[in-house]
């Protein structure tokens, strides 16, 4: 088998549109990721950077409001290879008259047709997803044993009710569910956060995916189930090599779990790189914002010697007017005088500055 | 004292208890008395059929004109051209059922349909939906009935569909209710993210395990609905047509000598309107709380 990367992702645009604003609200504006068989991503960033829009147009979850998607989803594994996207623009007409967006008119049914079409086979088979909320991610009035033997008769070769039974129950004490034959019959409200959200895991993994996205797994959760899951996931990983996309905003869950990591910022791509270097805090190649980023972080020193924990100045990018210059320019605590004029009116690429890590600033490289 | 490690659990404990033993004890005195009205119908039929009634439902009896209660031969004693009461009391159910059966098929499939097309895809669909069950509800609901019997005849059968069509806009708005506040809670989209199919999620996640408690609560709703809007029109005299019992043409008849005293022509009816009523409402509601309102007790 080739070693091409399981999912590539290439200049994704997640664009809804904002009615009263008459704008577009960039939530996804150019992202460039990959992720390579066997290994996970994680992706960090502040809340409303797009980590989970991004997760939602590569599931094709994408439906409510007017919006478009525009780039390049590429999946490849031992079955299929895809464009996620292939033509799904054509559903979505804009009206645009002296430069300002007038109307967007969505043909949602056949968007959603199209969709359908294009992920028949790769929603659970080859993608499954991890949802934020357990509780709600499953269906309140069935038992949440039933609701894996679901996915397993539907996803994999098994086409025997007790034997999906017992590969369902094999799940549910894979992701150390105490006593699963019991918690078989529980419905998800009979379940803590904690061992609902095993359950969705297990729900997921049951269907045997080639790639995992796991969108902010640990949010919902306190702080000891929270490390509880985050051992469980670092368990299935090494025990099936699952290539998996992590999403959190906690980077304590990332370094511990992932091999790469994308930091995101206003819908982009900031730092994409090893985890080992990227976050630790003495690195010389480093993204201003992943350096603020680690170190508004409690260390142990931080405790012991009450120091005061660095802010990042400034809030979170407004994605409906996204300056021309860097997007960090405003909060940047690092410019220097000599880049300044560079960083605020050109954008800086995602360029290699050393193997295998790309940062997008302009202290690194020049233009 | 007994050690924790020497309590056994068997598994059967835990897995699915049917619903009945997890119920309280009055939504089920209420369902059962709801049950037995139904079956009661059910009997009315049966004795219709083989002829087992106490007298003839359409005999003339002139010499035993408004004979009252507990007279021979009439235990409920005779209307004002002498027919058995009991009978046609016994018979008068058979005018509302089977055309209650039809309205309700009619706004629980209809409503269903345009409930889930509305919730599930909205977009111009809902849009559609919307103001056609609004133009629907603004109209008043007997002076379309009416308008169907001047323009066809007085059948009860044409005037259970107007009913079942002017349910439809209740029983959508319910079900597309229903799927908009289940697509708040993500599980739809975990659905959709694991790969099952549009028609198993629609009628296995949303219908079924979802909608399935308002659906029959509807339905006997709808019968009772039925009841009450034919008993209604034949007030009017636009119901059921004499000679054949029904229960409200039987009450507008007996009307006419309540005040000179004799009660019980139009009484008996009366009560049985009033308990079947009682029975599907109270069915509905045993069956609301049993379903969906008092789960994990």
């Amino acid at each position: 088998m080739s070693n091409g990367p399981v999912l590539a992702i290439e200049n994704l645009r997640t664009y809804f549109f904002s009615r009263s604003k008459q704008a577009f609200i960039r939530s996804v504006d150019g992202v460039t990721l990959h992720i390579e068989k066997g290994k996970t991503l994680g992706i960090v960033g502040e809340s409303g950077s797009g980590k989970s829009v991004t997760a939602l147009s590569t599931m094709g979850l994408i439906s409510a409001e007017p919006g478009v998607i525009i780039g390049k989803i590429g999946l490849k594994t031992e079955t299929v290879q895809k464009n996620l996207l292939r033509d799904l623009k054509d559903h979505v007409k804009i009206n645009m008259s002296t430069g300002r967006i007038m109307s967007v008119y969505k043909d949602s049914l056949g968007w959603q047709k199209k969709i359908n079409r294009l992920m028949k086979g790769i929603r659970g088979k080859e993608i499954a997803m991890i949802f934020q909320n357990p509780k709600l991610s499953m269906n309140p009035f069935s038992s949440i044993g039933k609701q894996i033997a679901e996915s397993i008769l539907l996803n994999t070769s098994i086409s025997n009710r007790n034997e999906a039974k017992d590969k369902a129950i094999y799940w549910l004490e894979q992701v150390k569910m105490d006593s699963p034959r019991l918690r078989y019959y529980n419905n998800p409200y009979g379940l803590s956060g904690g061992m609902c959200q095993r359950a969705m895991i297990a729900m997921a993994l049951s269907s045997e995916p080639s790639l995992l996205i796991a969108d902010e797994p640990t949010t919902g959760l306190d702080a000891t189930i929270q490390s509880k899951i985050v051992d469980l996931l670092a368990h299935l990983k090494t025990s099936f090599g699952v290539t998996t996309m992590l999403i959190s905003h906690d980077i304590d869950v990332i370094k511990s779990l992932s091999d790469n990591v994308a930091v995101m910022y206003g819908g982009t791509v900031l730092e994409h790189g090893p985890a080992r270097t990227i976050l630790t805090s003495d690195y010389k190649y480093k993204h201003p914002y992943t350096a603020a980023l680690l170190s508004s972080i409690p260390s142990q020193e931080h405790i012991r010697e009450k120091k005061k924990l660095q802010v990042i100045e400034g809030d979170v990018l407004d994605t409906i007017n996204i300056p021309d210059g860097c997007r960090f320019f405003e909060r940047c605590n690092k410019v220097t005088d000599k880049i300044k004029e560079q960083c605020e009116h050109t954008e800086p690429d995602l360029r290699e500055v050393f193997p295998g890590h790309k940062v997008r600033c302009f202290r690194f490289f020049r233009t | 004292m007994k050690k924790y490690s020497q309590i056994s659990i068997k598994v059967s404990d835990f897995s699915e208890v049917p619903f009945w033993k997890k119920a309280n004890t009055i939504d089920l005195i209420c369902v059962g008395y709801g049950l037995t009205i139904f079956i009661l119908v059910l009997v009315s039929y049966i004795l219709g059929a083989t002829d087992f009634l106490p007298g003839d439902p359409q005999k003339l009896n002139l010499a035993l004109l408004m004979a009252p209660p507990g007279t021979e031969g009439h235990i409920l004693g005779t209307d004002f051209v002498g027919r058995d009461i009991l009978s046609r009391l016994i018979i008068g159910i058979q005018a509302y059922f089977l055309p209650g059966l039809l309205a309700i098929a009619i706004s629980l499939i209809l409503g269903t349909c345009f409930g889930v097309a509305a919730g599930y895809w909205e977009g111009w669909i809902d849009t559609i939906v919307t103001y056609t069950s609004n133009l629907l509800n603004s109209f008043p609901r007997l002076v379309l009935i009416l308008l169907m019997v001047a323009a066809f005849k007085p059948d009860i059968y044409y005037i259970m569909i107007v009913v079942g069509i002017t349910n439809v806009p209740a029983v959508a708005s319910l079900v597309k209710g229903k799927i908009q506040f289940l697509k708040q809670k993500n599980f739809i989209e975990a659905a959709i993210s694991l790969g099952l199919k549009t028609r198993s999620i629609i009628i296995k996640h949303i219908l079924w395990h979802n909608c399935r408690a308002i659906l029959i609560i509807q339905a006997t709703l709808g019968m009772a609905e039925a009841i009450l809007m034919e008993t209604s029109l034949s007030y009017l005299g636009f119901g059921v047509q004499e000679p054949t019992p029904s229960w409200g043409n039987m009450v507008q008849a007996g009307s006419n000598y309540f005040l000179q005293g004799n009660f019980w022509p139009s009484t008996a009816p009366a009560l049985a309107i009033l308990f079947t009523i009682m029975g599907f409402h109270l069915l509905g509601d045993g069956l609301n709380n049993i379903l969906e309102g008092k789960r994990n007790k």
